[in-house]
């Protein structure tokens, strides 16, 4: 035991060191993957005259203008309300309906399952284009275009297989007596899906949960072609001021909008990880 | 006697239905997400591969006229589309390995345990989330020879402005910069929820067999990972395939089509050309060709899965 | 006196429509509250909602209009997704140039003067006033789909204090493509004299997109080439039309750096930051690049603007008219109608190029004075009215053809790769006609 520590002891003095060099380094490498965001935060408040200006200006007279002109603008929060919505639909349909599929691939013996999701996941090689025209056909004769459960159902459609994957991939990595013993105690199947693996996955779970609705946070093409305007979402609307063919793409317009647009996403992720890590925390002292 | 019987017999049909209710079981997990895909997805494949053997008619939006395999004639015979598919594969080839070495490398950085390691972990996915066609148009801007910030720095340094976009080379190099900055994010995400959920006193138990760091990693993290680091791969994999905004709003698909990736190209087939029946025929082929490298590495993802 | 004069002709039309009304005892749809929607390019849809449809809503109160804006480069699909069903929810399209005929055959259009139509038209409105030019985008196979809403033509910008610091003369009608070319050389530049260029000659369409073959045209057209022969087959892979895209080309040469990833968006910032001295783009972006002091450095005295250098045919032009057409299956065709109509009527649009800067298509519109504010437009009206009469004349403007896009696309593609330099222009040429044969046919 005291052997033990002695030895420990040495070697953490050298772990602290070594874990602050550790995390010097992701600072610094997420200092550069965010690089190119700052920059969009800071052109969003210059004056579309002093975006373009040879060298790169790093002090200008800030201006607000873009951010005041587009949420003044009904249809800007219209869009956004109703990116909510799809975001969160469909990411909560998919992740339930994904990670049940998930399961059932890395942990039920079913014969005949195996195959229905590697079906699920190839068909994911459909290019999206293929699919958005039939789909609005589909959605018209239904009379249900332009609402929201129309681009939720078509947003499911490439979340699902994407959630299915990763998650058998986390439930595969888990060890196979939990849910056993949890059976064995008088547990039904969903039983200890839910009190057992669910909670020992959160963070898989989670992190998924977050990919999905990024996904549909900032998916286009669906968008484009299924909703004229109930409907509509953000992208659509940066779309089209990047495609302005009268006055030429505003990016003191477009780097506003993608900066309002980004926020809720962050603190979601934020909330998220406080959530995430507590869950943690609870998890190891049941453990 | 005959109530023994009765008795087998209904234990039998209790076994039986107990055997049925336990299948049942099985089955709910998977059928919540079969149903919805086959009745979302099933009509738009079928009328997709349906126009992709017809002449189709603008008036009515549908097929009128069965012409065989001419579209694909037409499709296989345009250099373009052969060109787009170099393009698509030089792009692949690149992209992938780096975004899946890095973000797990990343992942494995930023996991030290410390205070602003969740806030690090939630900055991590803004690049994913920025719009694609103002990420492609921020990349053009710090890039631009005139009045990009790259271009500025490099000049600092003496050399002269490099043509990011102008250049077959450097265009195709911009497009993987680009989308390395907007999705190893995700492999990062998935891969520190990965480390997350690893078991801890196995590593509790090597610590105390003495296992330096690199053999740590080596015979424990990566083996307890593979199903993940696979599945990451298989999604990123479907993903990069699907790519065409990123092109779109960076390089417009040039210079003269050297990044117009396929899915760019059926794009514009589609919506700029109106010819929705070429277009479909390159989704299917595209489709085929899709599954098949898929099949090939869900083979090679579960040799990986049953080695370790 | 306008005013009054303006306000008298509301009130005799709304006279008249009631009469008519009356008089016919159908069902005066615009004496109840009626909705139409109106599908528009998202670069002016919200412009349309916010400033012209209030305007027309003080004329005509019981129309009210709503304006969808959708990308433009997803907009004709769209349209075509919607007017085909058998139910459409747009009753007005304002469509692109050449989408008139790929619209037109399809069967989704209205012909705006045909008796149905013609009943709802107003005796004052004067068919004959448009320029040809303009009035003939809404046109297909003699059948009037559409009227000119946001008129356009291909320009020349140029620089006044970069000709100046150059000592080149400023360009007149007259310049040749050739003269310019010889000038070009002198307007690469070191305006701040460090020793390192600084400014350069000409910006405008090189990247691989479908309006940059609209410069090769132009160059061509004015050369007296021509796109397709009297057969519809293409005629552009003459000398003529070579010697054209190596003109074009040779454009690059007195380019900033990384020109050839430039387009509609990248010219206008580096001509709106002083970079370069010349830039050939549509007219209606003289507003942002020389009037709105939030967008651009210059000022109306420094931005002159004429019509394209001259070949050695004809002068030279190019059309992009933004024309109002109506759904044929629309249930709402006479406040369509009203509302186009009033969109396009000399009232409108004077009230229009003066209020928000759009171009006029009507002769009369042109030959007036801008209103006091708006005298900025006054080099433009000249401009464009010559710019109409070249491009009538010489049919410079895309292919009209069912199939437009897709030729246009190819065009985009091949022209793409001759800037690239991965072809000559003559290979990129051949291609582009051998690939354009087959889908026209």
């Amino acid at each position: 035991m005291n052997a033990i520590a002695e030895y420990a002891g040495p070697k953490r003095r050298r772990g602290k060191l070594g874990s602050q060099l550790r995390i010097a380094a992701g600072v610094f490498v997420c200092f550069i993957f965010l690089f190119p965001l700052i920059w969009m935060v800071l052109t969003s408040f210059k004056d579309q005259r002093d975006i373009f200006t040879t060298p790169p200006t790093l002090f200008f007279t800030p201006t607000l203008e873009s951010y005041i002109t587009y949420l003044q603008r009904p249809d800007i929060w219209r869009r956004l309300l109703n990116t909510v919505i799809v975001a969160i639909g469909s990411g909560v349909i998919s992740i339930i309906a994904g990670s049940m599929a998930g399961y059932a691939l890395a942990r039920i013996k079913l014969r005949g399952a195996g195959m229905i999701g590697v079906l699920i996941i190839l068909s994911r090689g459909v290019p999206p284009i293929a699919l958005a025209v039939p789909m609005f056909l589909v959605a018209r004769s239904l009379g249900i275009t332009d609402q929201h459960i129309t681009l939720i159902l078509a947003y499911c459609t490439f979340l699902i297989p994407y959630v299915m994957w990763l998650m058998r991939g986390f439930f595969m990595s888990l060890p196979k007596e939990l849910e056993e013993s949890a059976m064995i105690d008088g547990c039904t199947r969903f039983g200890a899906f839910f009190k057992i693996i669910v909670p020992i996955s959160l963070p898989g779970l989670l992190s998924t949960l977050i990919f999905s609705m990024i996904l549909a946070w900032e998916e286009l093409l669906f968008a484009l072609v299924l909703t004229n305007r109930n409907a509509s979402t953000i992208p659509v609307a940066i779309q089209g001021i990047a495609g302005d063919t009268i006055n030429g793409a505003n990016w003191s317009a477009l780097t506003a909008v993608g900066t309002i647009t980004v926020l809720p996403v962050v603190i979601f992720a934020l909330l998220v990880q406080k959530w995430l890590v507590q869950g943690m925390a609870d998890g190891a002292t049941k453990g | 006697m005959a109530q023994q019987g009765i008795a087998g017999a209904r234990r039998g049909q209790s076994r039986t239905a107990r055997k049925l209710a336990d299948l049942m079981s099985r089955w709910a997990f998977m059928m919540p997400a079969a149903v919805l895909l086959l009745a979302v997805l099933a009509y738009p494949i079928l009328y997709t591969i349906e126009i992709s053997f017809s002449r189709f008619d603008l008036a009515s939006f549908s097929a009128v006229e069965w012409v065989g395999w001419e579209n694909y004639a037409h499709v296989l015979d345009d250099y373009r589309f052969w060109d787009s598919m170099k393009v698509t594969m030089v792009y692949l080839v690149f992209a992938l390995p780096i975004q899946i070495v890095l973000g797990f490398s990343i992942a494995f950085l930023i996991n030290a345990e410390w205070r602003g390691r969740s806030v690090v972990r939630a900055l991590f996915i803004i690049p994913m989330v920025v719009a694609p066609v103002v990420a492609g148009g921020i990349w053009r801007m710090i890039l631009d020879p005139l009045w990009g910030i790259v271009n500025y720095l490099i000049g600092l340094f003496g050399f002269g402005p490099l043509d990011w976009f102008g250049d077959a080379t450097l265009a195709m190099a911009a497009i993987v910069i680009i989308d390395t900055w907007r999705w190893t994010p995700f492999v990062v995400l998935t891969a520190t929820a990965a480390l997350l959920s690893l078991p801890k006193d196995v590593f509790e138990a090597a610590e105390i067999d003495g296992a330096n760091w690199w053999s740590k990693l080596w015979s424990i993290t990566l083996p307890l990972l593979v199903p993940i680091i696979a599945a990451t791969f298989v999604v990123r994999w479907l993903g990069a395939v699907k790519m065409f905004d990123i092109a779109l709003a960076a390089t417009y698909g040039g210079p003269g089509g050297a990044t117009n990736v396929i899915n760019l190209f059926i794009y514009e087939e589609a919506f700029r050309s109106l010819r929705f029946a070429e277009s479909a025929a390159m989704a299917v082929i595209i489709l085929v060709a899709t599954m098949i490298l898929t099949g090939i590495f869900l083979r090679g993802s579960r040799f990986l899965e049953e080695r370790y | 006196m306008k005013q009054s004069l303006n306000l008298m002709n509301s009130i005799s039309r709304r006279a008249l429509l009631v009469a008519a009304a009356v008089v016919a005892t159908v069902p005066a749809a615009l004496a109840q509250e009626v909705e139409i929607r109106v599908m528009a390019n998202e670069a002016f849809a919200n412009s349309i909602e916010t400033t012209e449809v209030v305007e027309f809503n003080k004329h005509y109160p019981n129309i009210k209009v709503v304006v969808d804006g959708v990308p433009y480069v997803e907009l004709l699909a769209k349209m075509m997704l919607d007017s085909t069903s058998p139910t459409p929810v747009y009753d007005v399209m304002i469509i692109d140039d050449p989408w008139a005929p790929q619209l037109a055959e399809i069967g989704v259009l209205q012909d705006l003067k045909s008796d149905e139509i013609a009943a709802f038209t107003d005796p004052d409105y004067d068919w004959s006033d448009f320029n040809a030019a303009p009035l003939a985008a809404g046109e297909w196979k003699g059948v009037q789909y559409g009227v000119p809403l946001r008129s356009n033509m291909l320009m020349m910008f140029y620089n006044r204090t970069l000709y100046d610091k150059a000592g080149v003369p400023a360009p007149t009608p007259a310049l040749t493509w050739d003269e310019y070319l010889a000038q070009a050389e002198k307007l690469v530049q070191d305006t701040d004299g460090d020793g390192k260029i600084d400014s350069w000659a000409v910006d405008t369409y090189f990247v691989r997109e479908p309006l940059t073959p609209t410069i090769w045209q132009t160059i061509m057209n004015s050369n007296g080439g021509k796109l397709l022969d009297a057969d519809g087959k293409p005629a552009f892979n003459s000398e003529v039309g070579i010697a054209a895209l190596d003109t074009h080309k040779k454009l690059l040469d007195f380019a900033p750096p990384g020109a050839l990833g430039h387009g509609f968006t990248e010219s206008l910032q580096a001509f709106r930051q002083g970079t370069v001295a010349t830039m050939f783009q549509w007219g209606s972006v003289y507003r942002s690049s020389a009037v709105d002091p939030k967008s651009t450095t210059l000022t109306p005295e420094e931005v002159g603007i004429q019509v394209m250098p001259a070949g050695s045919v004809t002068a030279g032009a190019h059309r992009g008219i933004w024309s109002g057409a109506m759904s044929a299956k629309s249930q709402q065709k006479e406040a369509a109608w009203t509302f186009l109509q009033w969109l396009s009527s000399k009232e409108g649009e004077t009230w229009r190029a003066n209020n928000l800067g759009t171009f006029p298509a009507r002769k009369s519109t042109l030959a007036s004075t801008p209103a006091e504010d708006s005298q900025w437009l006054t080099p433009i009206y000249t401009a464009l009215q010559l710019a109409y009469d070249v491009a009538a004349k010489g049919e410079m403007w895309r292919i009209r053809h069912p199939r437009s896009d897709a030729a246009q696309q190819i065009l985009a593609d091949e022209i793409g790769r001759a800037m690239a330099g991965r072809v000559t222009s003559e290979e990129a040429l051949t291609t582009a006609a051998d690939k354009i044969e087959k889908i026209l046919k």
